[in-house]
Formats: C-alpha cells, sequence, structure tokens
C-alpha cells in the first residue's frame, strides 16, 4: 500500500519537522478529546460517593455488586445479548444472499440499492416513530420478539450488506467459473469455493452487526414496550435520576460492545489480507 | 443470461420481501397517517391536512426546525474542522502503526451512543471534571452552572458522539491519494499550504462530502443528545416529535412532523451533496 506518507518526507521544507510537531500534538489532543470521558466514567464507576461526580473519595466495587445483583439490569443483559445474537445471525444471512445476488443483473437493481439504504437514512427520531405507528396500527403486541427484533435486523441489515458487498464484489469469479466449468452445482460452488474465502468477512460482519443491535437505542425504545433491553434500561434510569450506580452500567456496556468489536475487527483485517492474496 | 437473472432476483428477495414490510410500509403507513386525525379517541383515518396547518401555524415548530439546521449544521462544520487534521495524521502514518491508529479512534464508537452521551453529564456538571480542574488551577472560584443544559452542551456532546462519521470518510480518501501527485507538485515548486489547496484537498473532496452528510443527517435526527444535555433552550427537533407519542397522544402530528422533518433534511442533502452520490458515502467513501 502506498501511502502519502512517503511523499511527506521527501517534501524538504524548513518548516516540515514544525508541521510534524504540530500534527501530533493535535493528534494527541484529539485522543485526549475522544478517552478523558471513558476514562472519567471507568473511575466513577469505582468511587465510593453518592453523588455521581469529582472528588475521587475511595475505591469501591459496590456499585458493580449492585448492577449484578439487579435482576432488571441482569434480565436487559440477557435481552440485549440474545437480540444481538439473532439479529446478527438473521440480519447477515439476508445481507449475505443479497450481496451474492448483486453479484448478477437484474431489474431494478439502482432502485433496490435505495430500498436498501433507507433505514440508514432515516433521520433516527423517525426512525423510533414508524415502528410505534407501524405496530400499533397493525395491532401486534409490543415486545423484545415480536417487535423489537424485526427492528433490529431491520437496522443492522444496510450495515451487514455494505460491509459483505464490496468483499463480494472484489471476489475472483475465476475460481467460481472453473468449479463450474468442471460441473459443480451452484450450491456447491457456494459451499465449497465462495464461502470459506469470505468466512472470516462473514463472521466479522456478524460480529459488527451483533454491537450495531446491541448498542441500538432510539428504534428500540419506540419499539420494545414495557421490556428493556441495555440502552433502554440505562436510559430509563437516567431520566428517573442521577443514581451513583449509572457509571458502573456505562462502563459495562462500553466492555461488552467494545470486546466483540475488536475481535471482529481484527478477523476483518485479517479476512482483508487473506482476499487480498487470492 | 436468463438463468444469472433468475438467480439474481431469488437471492435478493428475501432481504427485499423484508425491507418492503419493515422498511418502506411503515414509511408509507407515517405518510398516510400525517393526513388523519387524530383526536383524544384516537387516530382515524378521516382525511385532513390540519396536522400540517398547525405545524405552519404555530411558529414554534419553524422555530425548533430552523434551530435543528443551524445546531447540525455548526456540529457538522466542527467536526469537520476538528477530523480533518486527524484524517491526515492517521493516513501518512507508516504501515506498521497505522491499524494501532485506527483502532483507537474506532474504540470509542464501540459502545451505544447514550453512554457517550451519558459521559458529558460528569464531564460538564457542577461536581464535573471541567469544574474541578478550573477550580484546582484557581481560574474559577465557584463552580460554573452554565456548562450543561444548553446548546453549547450539545454541540459539544454532538460532536463527541458522531466525528467519527466525519473522520472516517476523509481518512479514506485521503489514504487512497497516489503520493506521486504530492511528489510531483513539490518537484514543481509548490509549497506545502498550495500542495494542500491545489491538490490534496480536491482530491479528498468525496470524503469530506459524505462525512458532511453522515453527521449532518445523524444529528439532525437526535434526540438522545439534546433530551439530556440541552435543557430547554437546547432542544432539537426529535423533543417535539417524541412527545406526540409518549406524552399528548397526537399520532397524525407526530407523523406530519416526522413527514416535515424528512423533507428538510432530504432537502439540504440534496443542496450539500449535490456532487456526492449517496451510494459513494457508504461504499468506500
Amino acid at each position: 500500500m502506498s501511502s502519502i506518507a512517503s511523499a511527506e518526507n521527501t517534501m524538504k521544507t524548513s518548516s516540515f519537522s514544525l508541521r510534524r510537531t504540530a500534527l501530533m500534538v493535535y493528534a494527541a489532543a484529539f485522543y485526549a478529546f475522544l478517552y478523558v470521558p471513558i476514562l472519567l466514567l471507568v473511575a466513577l464507576s469505582f468511587n465510593d460517593s453518592q453523588i455521581t461526580g469529582l472528588p475521587f473519595k475511595a475505591f469501591t466495587l459496590r456499585w458493580y455488586v449492585q448492577v449484578f445483583n439487579s435482576t432488571d439490569m441482569l434480565l436487559a443483559i440477557g435481552s440485549s445479548v440474545v437480540l444481538g445474537i439473532l439479529s446478527a445471525f438473521i440480519a447477515t444471512t439476508l445481507a449475505l444472499l443479497l450481496a451474492l445476488g448483486f453479484r448478477h443483473e437484474f431489474p431494478l437493481k439502482g432502485l433496490l440499492m435505495k430500498i436498501i439504504l433507507m433505514p440508514v437514512l432515516i433521520p433516527g427520531i423517525v426512525g423510533g416513530v414508524i415502528y410505534l405507528i407501524f405496530f400499533g396500527y397493525g395491532q401486534i403486541p409490543f415486545g423484545l420478539w415480536t417487535t423489537a427484533l424485526p427492528v433490529h435486523i431491520t437496522w443492522v441489515l444496510p450495515f451487514a450488506f455494505l460491509t459483505l458487498f464490496p468483499r463480494m464484489h472484489g471476489l475472483d469469479r475465476s475460481l467460481e467459473e472453473a468449479a463450474a466449468d468442471l460441473g459443480a452445482r451452484p450450491s456447491t460452488v457456494f459451499f465449497r469455493i465462495i464461502l470459506p474465502i469470505i468466512k472470516p468477512g462473514v463472521v466479522a460482519t456478524t460480529m459488527f452487526a451483533f454491537t450495531l443491535s446491541f448498542d441500538e437505542f432510539i428504534r428500540t425504545l419506540f419499539a420494545i414496550g414495557s421490556q428493556r433491553t441495555v440502552p433502554v434500561h440505562l436510559w430509563s434510569l437516567l431520566s428517573d435520576q442521577m443514581a451513583p450506580f449509572l457509571p458502573a452500567v456505562g462502563v459495562i456496556i462500553m466492555m461488552i460492545s467494545m470486546i466483540v468489536s475488536l475481535i471482529g475487527f481484527s478477523l476483518s483485517a485479517r479476512s482483508n489480507n487473506s482476499i487480498g492474496s487470492y | 443470461m436468463t438463468t444469472t437473472n433468475l438467480r439474481g432476483i431469488l437471492l435478493v428477495l428475501p432481504a427485499t420481501v423484508w425491507l418492503l414490510v419493515f422498511s418502506v410500509a411503515p414509511v408509507i403507513l407515517l405518510i398516510t397517517m400525517s393526513f388523519w386525525t387524530s383526536s383524544i379517541f384516537g387516530t382515524t383515518t378521516d382525511f385532513t391536512l390540519d396536522n400540517y396547518r398547525v405545524i405552519l401555524d404555530d411558529p414554534i415548530y419553524f422555530k425548533v426546525l430552523a434551530q435543528t439546521i443551524r445546531i447540525s449544521a455548526t456540529v457538522t462544520l466542527i467536526s469537520l474542522i476538528v477530523s480533518y487534521p486527524m484524517a491526515y495524521f492517521i493516513a501518512t502514518r507508516p504501515s506498521a502503526t497505522k491499524a494501532l491508529f485506527l483502532v483507537l479512534l474506532f474504540l470509542p464508537f464501540w459502545s451505544s451512543y447514550v453512554v457517550r452521551t451519558f459521559v458529558w453529564l460528569p464531564m460538564l456538571g457542577r461536581t464535573g471534571l471541567v469544574n474541578t480542574i478550573l477550580m484546582k488551577l484557581g481560574i474559577i472560584n465557584a463552580p460554573l452552572d452554565w456548562l450543561l443544559y444548553n446548546e453549547g452542551a450539545t454541540h459539544v456532546a454532538l460532536v463527541y458522539v458522531y466525528t467519527l462519521f466525519m473522520t472516517l470518510p476523509i481518512y479514506l480518501s485521503l489514504d487512497k491519494l497516489d503520493p506521486k501527485l504530492i511528489e510531483a507538485a513539490a518537484d514543481l515548486g509548490a509549497g506545502p499550504w498550495r500542495t494542500f489547496r491545489r491538490v490534496i484537498l480536491p482530491l479528498s473532496m468525496p470524503g469530506v462530502l459524505s462525512g458532511c452528510v453522515m453527521v449532518f443527517l445523524l444529528a439532525c435526527g437526535a434526540y438522545v443528545t439534546p433530551q439530556l444535555l440541552g435543557g430547554t433552550s437546547g432542544i432539537m427537533f426529535g423533543n417535539i416529535i417524541a412527545p406526540q407519542y409518549t406524552v399528548t397522544n397526537n399520532w397524525a402530528l407526530g407523523c406530519a412532523l416526522s413527514v416535515v422533518l424528512i423533507l428538510v433534511v432530504s432537502f439540504c442533502l440534496i443542496i450539500l451533496g449535490r456532487k456526492v452520490r449517496l451510494n459513494d458515502v457508504f461504499i468506500g467513501g
């Protein structure tokens, strides 16, 4: 991969190192902007104080103990995890079929692309409202599996498609054509040729899909009725009052999404390399 | 050839049907219901233009809509200024450390924006980090009250929550840049500023536009951030749509307000993104 770094090195101007230092300082400030609030949240989650704020009085684990002893919280975590797994699998499967189909020509392809992007392009708040009226008007009982699950699948589907589509598009067709020429059926070509190549990408997509579902809030808020996912639970706690255990709740949510995403990211980086070598 | 076509159609069919039911149909219902009548007895299918008339008559809706667009535009601009040097920084790292800096950039965004918004309460609150530091430094004697629950807090948090969507597409377009072009500009005697303005910036324009479209769109649909941090003065359009469902039960008016928001956002995006094709926003930046 070429980078503009090498070109920068050839630009031997007197102010070069000054600009380089300025850029370094800027990057450090930017990362501080990103991480200071998060580190503060982590610190406060261990702060033995009734108010969510400074000064840091003493180290305690009691907020975590309190959170993990709360049935509501455990139920919300359980719901979020199962909802995330189910919607990730269903959405990735639908998106995979979609990406495979997009390698062929068919009528109204451009229109379909717009329909796929629609859930992403609708402003967040409207994305929540449409489900409230849709399921409300259809008299579907609101709940995790009746309404929140389809909402999450619909939300995750475009992103899963957009991560899978470039990989499918860059795939070398000659391997499949060779297999087909040798008499392999389409399903055999898929399971024996395509799937092994794209498998790391599909796994990574599934994990991204999980975190997208796990973190989704506004659509879920309007579609879930009286049940709770973790972000919705946190929101209802926040709207009530600033309880001292809230930073611990935030840290738990953050840890779950970050770990899953990090695994997904490394898998995805590896799959990019492997596709490149084909 | 026809069998290939058929196979393509069969493959896209499940997702297409799914999206028609759970994405297209709800939007059609939204538009339809905006012409229905809501009363204390519920919503009936009687056709009316009253919902739109209410929005036009009561200046509060126009005021909040204008405020929403102003806040979203400012947030987009701040994100652009803050993110561009950062994208440039990551794009110019040697490939060995590039992945690390990218992961560091992504990591905070891999968690719910409810949490990422919530962190600004202990940052800006009376006993928050900013007040504590300012007091320790002796710059102020008493904690500042005005850091939270206003437009300023909404701006800061929206930039914090959405800036990745600006940094990433700009990074992607800078990363694709051919270094030979920069060398050529330098060889021909262009200074760094001129090289940036005449070569780097124009070539990264697709990424800039994609980022602007994404951040503007996300900010316009904001509900959580202004609700939690904006107080009464910093409210946005999302905060007047939601109560139509949670408080007053005026579904039809809520639908009309939603349609107005979609129309205005689309209009802004058409102006802003005339040069950018929407597909490019998502695929490859």
